[in-house]
C-alpha cells in the first residue's frame, strides 16, 4: 500500500469539559471511499468538524498529502483540496442556486466554473432551479445544493455528512454512483457519515466504527459487519 | 474634593445600576435589546412628576414604578411576545420606533418644557460625612440602589419564580417543558425590568430636570453599564455602573475630556475583545 | 437599457426644480437628497452585510468637519481637500471594518454605537480644534471643483447637484454589486461559516463594504456641510445614525434606491405631517413599527414586485413548479430499517 493521503492521529476533541473525541487514528488512501458510522452521539459529525477546522481539536494531528493542516484556517485547507458538507443543510438562502454553486468552484479554482457548476447540479438533479433562490428550495433539493457546494471545483478530500439525509431511495443511488465514480476515475478521497448502511457498506472500501468518541471498529464492509462489538453497540443503541 | 467626586460617582452610578439593571434583565430573558429603555424611564419620571404633583413625593416613588410594572408586561405581551420569533435585529428596530413614539407621548402630555421635582422635605437637609456637608437625598439615592439591587439579588436566588427566572434565561425550552409557564415569567421581567428604568426616572427627577429627550443620554450610559458588565448579567452590570459612575464624576475634575470618552473606549475593547459577553446569559 | 434608465433619472432630476419653482419644496427635496446619499451609505453595509450600523454619523459628521479642518489648517484647496477627506474615510473605514465587521449582529450595532459615540464626544469636548459644542463656519472658497459656491448654496442648483452625485453613487454601487464582489459579499452575509467553507475569505470583503459605506456616507456629509457652510457636533450624534438608520428601514435595502425613497418619505412626513401636528415623531416611529413587522423589505420591497409585471409572472411559475415538486417529496428511509442491515 502506499503511503496514506488522508490522517488523523490521536485526534482529542474536549468540549465543556466533556471528552468528544478520545484519540481517534484514520488512514485514508488516495481515492478510497470510508465509511465512517457509529450509533448517534458517537462523536462523527464532532469528527468531521474537528477534521476541517469547524471545531479546533484539544490534540492531534491532521495531515493531507504529507503536509500537517491541524491548525489552518478553513479557507486554507479548501485551498487545498480538503471539502465538505453539512448534517445541518447550510447554504446560501438568498443567493440564485447557480450563482453560489459557481462561485464556489470559481474559489476552488476550477478552470471553468461555470461549467463545473452546471455538470454537478446537472448530475444532483437540480438543473431545472439554477435561477431560483436556494431558500425557495424544498428541503431534499436544499439537501442536494449543499452537496453540490462541496463537490464543486473537484475536491481531493470529500467529507460528507449524511448526504443521503432527506433524498429519496433513487437519488441516494445516484449519488452513491457519483461518489464511486468520483473516487475511481478521478481519486477523490470520500470520508461518508451515513445512517443508510445499506449505502456505506455498499461502496466503502473500508468501515470505521466510532462509538462515545473512540474507535470500536475497523476493516472491509464484511469485517465490520461480522464484528460482535459492532453488532453489540448497535443492538444496545437500537433497543 | 475627593470625596465629593467618589460622593457624586455613588449617586449616577446608583441610578444608572437601577436603570441598566431592567435592561440587563429584559436582554437576559427575551434578548431584546430595548432601545426604548430610556423612553421608559424619562416616562417615570413624569409619571412620578404628575404623582408627586397630586399627591406627594413619596407615592410617586411607590406608585410610578407600579403603573411602570403594569407597562411593561403589556409591552411584553404585545410587542415582544408576539415578536419572539423574530431576529433581534427586528425587535431592536421595533423598540427604536417605539422610542419615538413614546418621547412624543410625553411632549403631548407634559408639553416642552423643562419640569422638576421638589426634593421631598424629610431628605431636603445634609448631613455632614467624613467633613463633607453631604445632600440627604443623594445619599438616600445611594440607599435606594444598593437597596433594590439587594432585593432583586434576593429575589433572583431566594425566591420561586426568581428561580424560574434564573432557569428560564439559561434554557426556556426545558424550562417550559418543566411545566413552568415562561410566558408569565417572561411579562413579569419585562415588567420588573420596565419598573426599575421607572423607578431611577422617578429618584433622578429631583436630582436632574425633566425632558422628553432626558432618556437619550441615559440609555446609552446603559448600553454601556450592561455591555462591560456582560448583557445579562447582574453583578457585572454592578460593578460597572459603579465604576462608570466614578470614571464620569473623576474624570470631570481630573481628565475633562478623555472623561466622557474612557467608558465608551471601555465598550469598545470589550466588544473587540469578547463579543460573546452579549451572549452571556445568566441573569 | 440600463444607462437609458439613468439618463431618464438624470433629466427628472434636472427637470424637477424648473416644474416646482417652490423654494421651500427645494430645499426640503435638498435636504432628502443628501439624507438619502447617507441612508445609502447605511444601507448598503445592512444590505451587503446584513449589519447594523449605530456609529454613521461618525463618519457623516466627520467628514464636514475633515474637509473644514483641511482647508483652515493645511489651507487647502475645497476640490483637493473634499478629495483627501474621501480618501481618508475609505482608509478609516476599511482598516476599521477589519476590526469591527468581525463582530457580529447586536454586538456590532452597540460597537458602532459606542464608536460613534467617541467621536461625538471627542468633537464636543474639542474647543480649541473643532470648536466645541458651537461647531464650526465652514468658509468655502469662491469654486468648488469649478462650480460657483452659490450654486451649493441655492436650493434648486443643490438640488441637482446632490441628485447627480446620489446618481453617480447608485450607478457605481449597482455596477459593483453585480460583480463577484457583490456575489461574495452576499454570500458572507447569508452565511459566513459556508462562506468559509466554499474558500471566501470573509473579513476583507466586509471591511471592503464597510469603507464604501463609510466614504457613501462621508460624500453625504460634504454636501450637508456645503448646503449649510457649517458643522456641529449634533451631526455626530447617535441619534443621527439612528435617523439614518430609520430612513434606510423604512425604504429597504433590497433595492438600492430603498433607502432613497425612505429618505424623501422621511423628509415629507417631517414636512407635511409636521404641519398637522407636532407630533411628527411618534407618526414615523408607528410607521417604523408597522414596516419591520409587516413590511421587512420596507417601502420598496412593496413598490419593486408591481413595478415589474415581469418579475412577478416569472415569481407565479415558480410557485406553481415548487408546489410540483413538494408533492415529488418523499420522506427519507427510516434508519431503524437499515440498522436490521448491520445485524443480519
Amino acid at each position: 500500500m502506499s503511503q496514506p493521503f488522508f490522517t488523523v492521529k490521536d485526534l482529542v476533541v474536549d468540549y465543556g469539559g466533556v471528552r468528544a473525541i478520545g484519540g481517534v487514528q484514520l488512514e485514508l488512501q488516495k481515492g478510497e471511499i470510508r465509511g465512517l458510522i457509529g450509533p448517534n452521539g458517537a462523536g462523527k459529525s464532532t469528527f468531521i468538524d474537528a477534521v476541517t477546522g469547524r471545531r479546533i481539536p484539544t490534540a492531534g494531528q491532521v495531515t493531507l498529502g504529507g503536509e500537517d493542516i491541524t491548525r489552518l484556517p478553513v479557507v486554507a485547507r479548501r485551498m487545498r483540496g480538503l471539502s465538505r458538507s453539512f448534517q445541518r443543510t447550510s447554504i446560501f438562502a438568498e443567493m440564485p442556486v447557480l450563482e453560489q454553486v459557481f462561485l464556489a468552484s470559481h474559489q476552488a479554482q476550477a478552470r471553468d466554473p461555470e461549467a463545473d457548476a452546471l455538470a454537478i447540479l446537472d448530475e444532483l438533479d437540480l438543473a431545472q432551479y439554477v435561477d431560483w433562490r436556494a431558500g425557495e428550495l424544498g428541503y431534499g433539493q436544499q439537501r442536494r445544493l449543499d452537496l453540490a457546494l462541496a463537490l464543486v471545483g473537484s475536491p481531493s478530500v470529500l467529507l460528507l455528512d449524511e448526504p443521503m439525509a432527506g433524498l429519496t431511495v433513487t437519488e441516494s443511488r445516484e449519488l452513491a454512483d457519483h461518489l464511486t465514480r468520483l473516487a475511481r476515475e478521478r481519486a477523490v478521497t470520500v470520508l461518508l457519515v451515513e445512517h443508510d448502511m445499506e449505502i456505506v457498506f455498499g461502496i466503502s472500501d473500508a468501515v470505521t466504527v466510532l462509538e462515545l468518541g473512540r474507535l470500536l471498529a475497523e476493516g472491509t464492509p464484511d469485517q465490520v459487519r461480522a464484528n460482535p462489538k459492532v453488532r453489540e453497540a448497535y443492538l444496545g443503541s437500537a433497543a | 474634593m475627593l470625596g465629593i467626586s467618589i460622593f457624586n460617582g455613588l449617586v449616577y452610578g446608583s441610578l444608572l445600576i437601577i436603570c441598566a439593571s431592567g435592561l440587563a434583565m429584559i436582554y437576559g430573558l427575551r434578548r431584546v435589546v430595548n432601545f426604548a429603555h430610556g423612553a421608559l424611564y424619562m416616562l417615570g419620571a413624569y409619571i412620578g412628576y404628575s404623582l408627586s404633583l397630586h399627591l406627594n413625593f413619596w407615592f410617586a416613588l411607590l406608585l410610578a414604578p407600579l403603573v411602570m410594572l403594569l407597562l411593561g408586561m403589556l409591552l411584553d405581551k404585545l410587542v415582544f411576545h408576539p415578536l419572539q420569533e423574530r431576529d433581534p435585529l427586528s425587535v431592536l428596530l421595533v423598540t427604536f420606533g417605539l422610542l419615538l413614539v413614546l418621547e412624543d407621548l410625553v411632549r403631548a402630555t407634559w408639553g416642552r418644557a423643562s419640569l422638576s421635582i421638589e426634593v421631598p422635605e424629610l431628605l431636603a437637609g445634609s448631613v455632614d460625612l467624613f467633613g463633607n456637608p453631604t445632600p440627604l437625598y443623594r445619599l438616600a439615592v445611594i440607599g435606594l440602589g444598593v437597596g433594590s439591587m439587594v432585593a432583586l439579588w434576593a429575589w433572583l436566588r431566594f425566591a420561586r419564580t426568581g428561580l424560574y427566572v434564573r432557569a428560564a434565561s439559561t434554557d426556556p425550552l426545558t424550562t417550559a417543558m418543566m411545566g413552568v409557564n415562561t410566558e408569565r415569567v417572561n411579562a413579569l421581567v419585562v415588567g420588573i425590568g420596565t419598573a426599575l428604568a421607572g423607578l431611577a426616572g422617578v429618584a433622578a427627577a429631583p436630582l436632574l430636570s425633566l425632558a422628553p429627550s432626558m432618556g437619550a443620554d441615559v440609555l446609552v450610559d446603559s448600553f454601556v453599564v450592561v455591555v462591560i458588565g456582560g448583557l445579562g448579567s447582574l453583578g457585572g452590570a454592578l460593578i460597572s455602573a459603579f465604576l462608570l459612575g466614578q470614571v464620569q464624576s473623576f474624570g470631570t475634575i481630573y481628565l475633562p475630556s478623555l472623561s466622557a470618552v474612557l467608558p465608551f473606549l471601555m465598550m469598545i475593547a470589550i466588544l473587540i475583545w469578547r463579543p460573546s459577553g452579549l451572549a452571556g446569559n445568566r441573569v | 437599457m440600463v444607462h437609458f434608465k439613468y439618463l431618464l433619472w438624470l433629466a427628472a432630476g434636472v427637470l424637477l426644480p424648473q416644474l416646482l419653482g417652490s423654494a421651500t419644496l427645494m430645499s426640503l427635496l435638498t435636504q432628502a437628497v443628501i439624507y438619502a446619499l447617507f441612508a445609502l451609505g447605511v444601507g448598503i453595509l445592512l444590505r451587503q452585510c446584513g449589519l447594523v450600523s449605530f456609529g454613521h454619523a461618525a463618519f457623516f459628521g466627520g467628514a464636514g468637519y475633515l474637509v473644514a479642518l483641511l482647508m483652515r489648517d493645511l489651507e487647502l484647496a475645497a476640490g483637493g481637500a473634499i478629495l483627501l477627506t474621501l480618501l481618508a474615510l475609505a482608509l478609516v473605514g476599511f482598516l476599521l471594518g477589519l476590526v469591527v465587521s468581525r463582530i457580529p449582529g447586536i454586538a456590532f450595532g452597540m460597537l458602532t454605537l459606542a464608536i460613534g459615540q467617541t467621536v461625538y464626544l471627542s468633537a464636543l469636548k474639542s474647543r480649541g480644534l473643532l470648536g466645541g459644542a458651537d461647531g464650526l463656519n465652514i468658509h468655502w472658497p469662491a469654486g468648488i471643483f469649478g462650480l460657483d459656491v452659490k450654486l451649493f448654496y441655492d436650493p434648486a442648483s443643490m438640488f441637482v447637484i446632490s441628485w447627480v452625485v446620489m446618481l453617480v453613487v447608485i450607478y457605481l454601487l449597482d455596477r459593483l454589486f453585480r460583480t463577484r464582489f457583490g456575489s461574495i459579499t452576499c454570500a458572507i452575509r447569508d452565511n459566513e461559516e459556508r462562506a468559509r467553507f466554499i474558500g471566501l475569505h470573509v473579513t476583507l470583503p466586509k471591511a471592503t463594504v464597510y469603507a464604501i459605506s463609510a466614504v457613501v456616507s462621508g460624500l453625504a456629509g460634504i454636501l450637508s456641510a456645503i448646503y449649510t457652510g457649517f458643522i456641529s457636533p449634533e451631526t455626530l450624534h447617535w441619534s443621527v445614525s439612528g435617523m439614518a438608520l430609520i430612513m434606510t428601514i423604512l425604504g429597504g435595502v433590497r433595492a438600492l434606491w430603498g433607502p432613497i425613497l425612505g429618505a424623501i418619505f422621511y423628509f415629507f412626513v417631517k414636512e407635511y405631517v409636521g404641519e398637522l401636528t407636532d407630533y411628527w415623531m411618534a407618526m414615523l416611529g408607528a410607521v417604523v413599527i408597522v414596516i419591520v413587522v409587516f413590511a421587512p423589505n420596507g417601502i420598496s420591497g412593496l413598490i419593486e414586485p408591481l413595478l415589474s409585471r415581469k418579475q412577478e409572472l416569472s415569481r407565479k411559475q415558480e410557485l406553481s413548479r415548487k408546489k410540483e415538486l413538494s408533492r415529488k417529496q418523499k420522506p427519507r428511509q427510516s434508519v431503524i430499517v437499515n440498522r436490521v442491515e448491520v445485524r443480519s
